[in-house]
């Protein structure tokens, strides 16, 4: 899977049509084959643009920021990033018709061992749903994966379940990396950051990471699209996925298969009411 | 710092039978706020309201808690007290102590005393963040909308529009008048339902304050008590009522023949038709399910002999839209189905009938000329077996309640028999005879006396047929013997049903319905005609089965509770609202996408200082919003607070446990 080649010819014929203003891709580091997100503004920069299996990161996260917001934006996007750049979308952050999207029939990435990661080996989208132009065959088959973490996890009683979160978020340093690199976090201030928040404010103590990282967990879930950015960004190599992955599969299971994001105008299982959704809880 | 009162009620027993009240009232005295705190038999009494005025004076008190019942119950009154004596009246927090603890906890005192004792402190803890709010006026439109043009309907339409109020009343037949127009005579006084009812339907359709729109139903309804929008589907009837003249060439000629409803399908009308002479609005209409002209383009005879050329092949629905204050449901009911009942045979034997079809027969204008006959046959029958409770207090097959009119109206066709068929003997199969009402015991003993009917207590076990007669085998239970009745006929007393549509209408209004799908009134004694939302009232049948006389007086007190409601020019509303902090709106629009009343809508405010650049935020619309509190829930960034329940409010309460 290497894409270079077109995305460079795709946005300097935008460059050349005035059609954006900046083109967000990838390009390498600079030290070693690994890549990093690039916003490349004038057509001579082009060339520095790269795509293939080490294209891991989900680029929808920057069109948020000031280089990007009311900007005429070119933009990668693998199956993933599509689906979270259709949340974007579908609550108003984004106007897709500032937009020209590159969509990719991705095929999976790797991590720094060369091994393919492994939300690509569950991927159910791999071929981006939201494009103006799609690079590749998207005709991938896929079923629904409840992968070993998400077994283990069920096998344990609620009380273990706890030890083992408590254990884990020991480590955390409430640096917000995580928050930072989704891009679904894109609130003007987020709950955990407010003064009247006194649940997840004071010291870097496991229970305001525990409660901070779960409130977070659950303002995705129906939303979180398993692209990983948060894995990738955070310091303390914290198992992130496992809170997304169980949202995401309790919700699969109850919620008619809703997969977020892979509709447009579709904000998510816990945004919507349905005459089917479970009510067996309710007495 | 705060200083708060709290005030503990007994109930009488109900909440300290269960409850150590003195106990809570110790165990608040701990709570380092609590500068008062008090117990009382009832505290919303006056004496025990006093005791709360004359602390909140004597100790300086900044919120009070009252820990008694349900705030649904009682927070009006003592918000009113608290205003009575100066203060703020929303500074009040109640402590659901009797539905929340003494009367589910019944087995245990102990926790019941600890669980009061921890809802007493969340309330304390929550009333130390209360602020002082103020109630605020929305404009009322004073018109109403009225669902079903039956008795029920007719009569709350003519008492409201009598008070010079503008009444919308939707009907979804092409007439009103309802299954009451349908009876023949009427318990206990046996006057003719026609001639007590048809002078009603006239003046509903000549009042100048009445918008009469038949053939037509309910799509949407939008907005709160006072600012309802509705939004009518008016089905195509494919007459132009203006310019009809109601003359009946068209139904006359009309060649498609189909089962008539007003008769229950004894006979036939045709495929453009009034439901029966007496209609209101006397026009007809064209049923496109069966006319050819519709369904296969072949026909159109009634537009060649319809002299004012009103016949409209193209009309398509209509959709109407009113601003409305209140709404009154009547939707009436529906006759229960008995094919449960198989041993009886229904469906099997052409001669078992049920009793609106026999109260058709027996009708002056229906489609046997007042007598009854015998399907089979068309014989006149001598022996009538009448069968009460089908369907009725029949857990196995039917419904568990009593529908009450059975007892009267099968009375009653006993004597419609008896003026009918002279010779004829009535036998009624009956469980009890509930004959509560006035003139009704008096109505039951004359007609015994006068047709000679014989009452048989007890269940009818089965029914077969021998040569053209049925059999009808039951348990006489006073004798305590299986009897055999050779019937001509067999009249069974269906139950009455809610209507089937209810539950849909039901979430359409945002109102609730029982498991019968008959339509809750908001307190089955204090609230009868109310629902639990605002400016939404219930008349007749929709609610629970009841006679003509009931119905009646349920839609007269419908038609006081809206007069009521449109007495003022503004309504006061409560100022537990939402709003929003645009600091912290990420206009994700949500809030727009969850809120039942349609109260958000979206701003533009600066991105940040002096920008020029702009971005969208959510904006509640305060006279729309009813707090229920929906977008506090969805928002991610706490952007919206509700006034009354803020974050501040809710955080102590979970700390303070």
């Amino acid at each position: 899977m290497d894409y270079t080649k077109q995305i460079q010819e795709i946005a300097t014929r935008l460059f050349a049509e005035d059609k954006i203003d900046v083109f967000v891709g990838y390009r390498l580091t600079g030290f070693d084959d690994n890549q990093v997100p690039a916003l490349i503004r004038e057509s001579k920069d082009v060339p520095l643009l790269v795509f293939n299996q080490k294209s891991v990161f989900n680029l929808s996260n920057y069109l948020k920021n000031d280089h990007t917001r009311n900007k005429r934006v070119g933009l990668v996007v693998k199956g993933c990033d599509s689906r979270s750049l259709n949340l974007l979308l579908t609550e108003s952050q984004v106007k897709r018709e500032k937009l020209y999207v590159v969509g990719i029939a991705c095929e999976g990435v790797v991590d720094d061992a060369g091994q393919k990661m492994q939300n690509c080996l569950e991927c159910m989208v791999p071929a981006a749903v939201v494009y103006d132009e799609l690079l590749g065959e998207a005709n991938m088959e896929r079923r629904f994966i409840i992968n070993a973490d998400i077994q283990d996890m069920a096998a344990k009683e609620l009380v273990q379940r706890r030890e083992y979160f408590e254990e884990v978020f020991e480590n955390c340093i409430r640096c917000n990396a995580c928050r930072h690199s989704c891009p679904l976090c894109y609130c003007a201030k987020c709950c955990i950051d407010q003064e009247t928040a006194t649940l997840y404010n004071g010291a870097n103590t496991t229970s305001s990471a525990f409660h901070a990282l779960m409130t977070w967990s659950l303002h995705l879930a129906g939303r979180c699209v398993d692209c990983r950015n948060c894995e990738k960004a955070c310091p303390s190599h914290l198992p992130l996925h496992l809170f997304h992955k169980w949202n995401e599969r309790v919700i699969y299971e109850n919620f008619q298969e809703h997969l977020a994001g892979v509709h447009e105008g579709d904000r998510g299982a816990f945004y919507k009411y349905s005459m089917q959704d479970p009510d067996d809880f309710i007495m | 710092m705060a200083r708060v009162g709290v005030f503990v009620c007994f109930c009488g027993a109900n909440i300290a039978d269960y409850v150590d009240v003195p106990q809570v009232v110790e165990e608040a005295k701990r709570i380092r706020e609590v500068k008062f705190a008090i117990d009382y038999k009832y505290m919303c009494s006056d004496p025990g309201q006093q005791q709360i005025r004359d602390a909140i004076a004597q100790h300086r008190l900044t919120s009070i808690v009252v820990a008694a019942c349900s705030p649904r119950m009682h927070e009006k009154t003592f918000r009113k007290a608290l205003s009575d004596a100066g203060m703020n009246p929303y500074l009040l927090e109640v402590a659901n102590i009797r539905e929340h603890s003494s009367w589910v906890h019944q087995k245990d005192k102990k926790a019941a005393t600890e669980k009061a004792s921890d809802l007493v402190r969340m309330a304390v803890a929550k009333s130390i963040a209360n602020e002082q709010l103020h109630e605020i006026s929305v404009p009322v439109t004073k018109r109403a909308l009225v669902i079903g043009g039956g008795i029920a309907g007719i009569q709350a339409a003519l008492d409201i529009a009598d008070a010079r109020i503008p009444v919308v009343l939707v009907e979804k037949s092409p007439s009103i008048g309802g299954k009451m127009a349908q009876l023949d005579e009427t318990f206990p006084t046996l006057d003719c339902a026609q001639c007590i009812l048809t002078p009603k339907m006239v003046d509903v359709a000549s009042h100048p304050y009445i918008e009469l729109i038949p053939y037509s139903e309910v799509l949407e309804l939008q907005g709160f008590v006072g600012n309802y929008k509705v939004k009518i589907k008016k089905k195509a009837s494919y007459v132009n009522f203006k310019t009809c003249t109601g003359c009946g060439a068209c139904w006359q000629k009309c060649p498609v023949k189909v089962d008539n409803e007003y008769n229950m399908g004894i006979d036939k009308r045709k495929a453009i038709y009034t439901p029966f002479p007496q209609a209101v609005p006397n026009k007809p209409v064209i049923d496109a399910e069966h006319c050819t002209m519709l369904t296969k383009g072949k026909c159109g005879i009634c537009a060649k002999v319809c002299e004012k050329g009103s016949i409209d092949y193209q009309m398509q629905d209509e959709i109407i839209e009113r601003e409305i204050g209140a709404v009154v449901v009547a939707t009436g009911y529906d006759m229960w189905d008995p094919k449960p009942y198989e041993e009886y045979g229904v469906g099997r034997f052409k001669d078992i009938i049920t009793s609106l079809e026999f109260e058709r027969m027996v009708s002056a204008n229906g489609p046997t000329n007042g007598l009854p006959l015998r399907p089979s046959d068309g014989k006149v029958p001598k022996n009538v077996v009448f069968i009460k409770c089908v369907g009725s207090r029949d857990e196995a097959k039917g419904i568990s309640y009593c529908s009450k009119i059975c007892c009267m109206y099968t009375t009653k066709h006993t004597i419609l028999l008896h003026h009918k068929v002279h010779d004829s003997h009535a036998y009624v199969f009956y469980m009890d005879i509930r004959a509560a009402g006035k003139g009704y015991e008096e109505f039951v003993e004359k007609a015994q006396v006068d047709t000679g009917t014989t009452y048989l207590r007890g269940r009818v076990s089965k029914i077969y047929k021998k040569g053209d007669k049925l059999m009808v085998r039951g348990e006489d239970a006073q004798i305590g013997q299986v009897v055999e009745v050779e019937a001509d006929l067999v009249v069974l007393a269906t139950a009455v049903s809610a209507p089937k549509d209810n539950p849909d209408l039901a979430r359409l209004l945002g109102i609730s319905y029982d498991k019968y799908g008959y339509l809750s009134e908001a307190h089955p004694k204090l609230r009868p005609v109310e629902t639990a939302k605002a400016g939404i009232f219930l008349a007749g049948c929709t609610q629970a089965p009841k006679d003509i006389p009931e119905t009646v007086s349920q839609a007269s007190a419908c038609a006081a509770k809206v007069c009521g409601l449109f007495a003022g020019d503004t309504m006061k509303k409560d100022p537990m609202i939402s709003t929003v902090n645009t600091e912290y709106c990420s206009g994700c629009q949500n809030c727009v996408k969850v809120c039942p009343y349609g109260a958000i809508v979206t701003d533009e405010v600066p991105f940040g200082h002096g920008s020029k650049e702009l971005r969208t935020v959510a904006k509640i619309n305060e006279g729309v919003c009813q707090g229920c509190g929906s977008c506090v829930a969805i928002c991610r960034s706490t952007a919206i607070n509700l006034a009354g329940f803020t974050d501040p409010q809710i955080i102590n309460e979970i700390v303070s446990i």
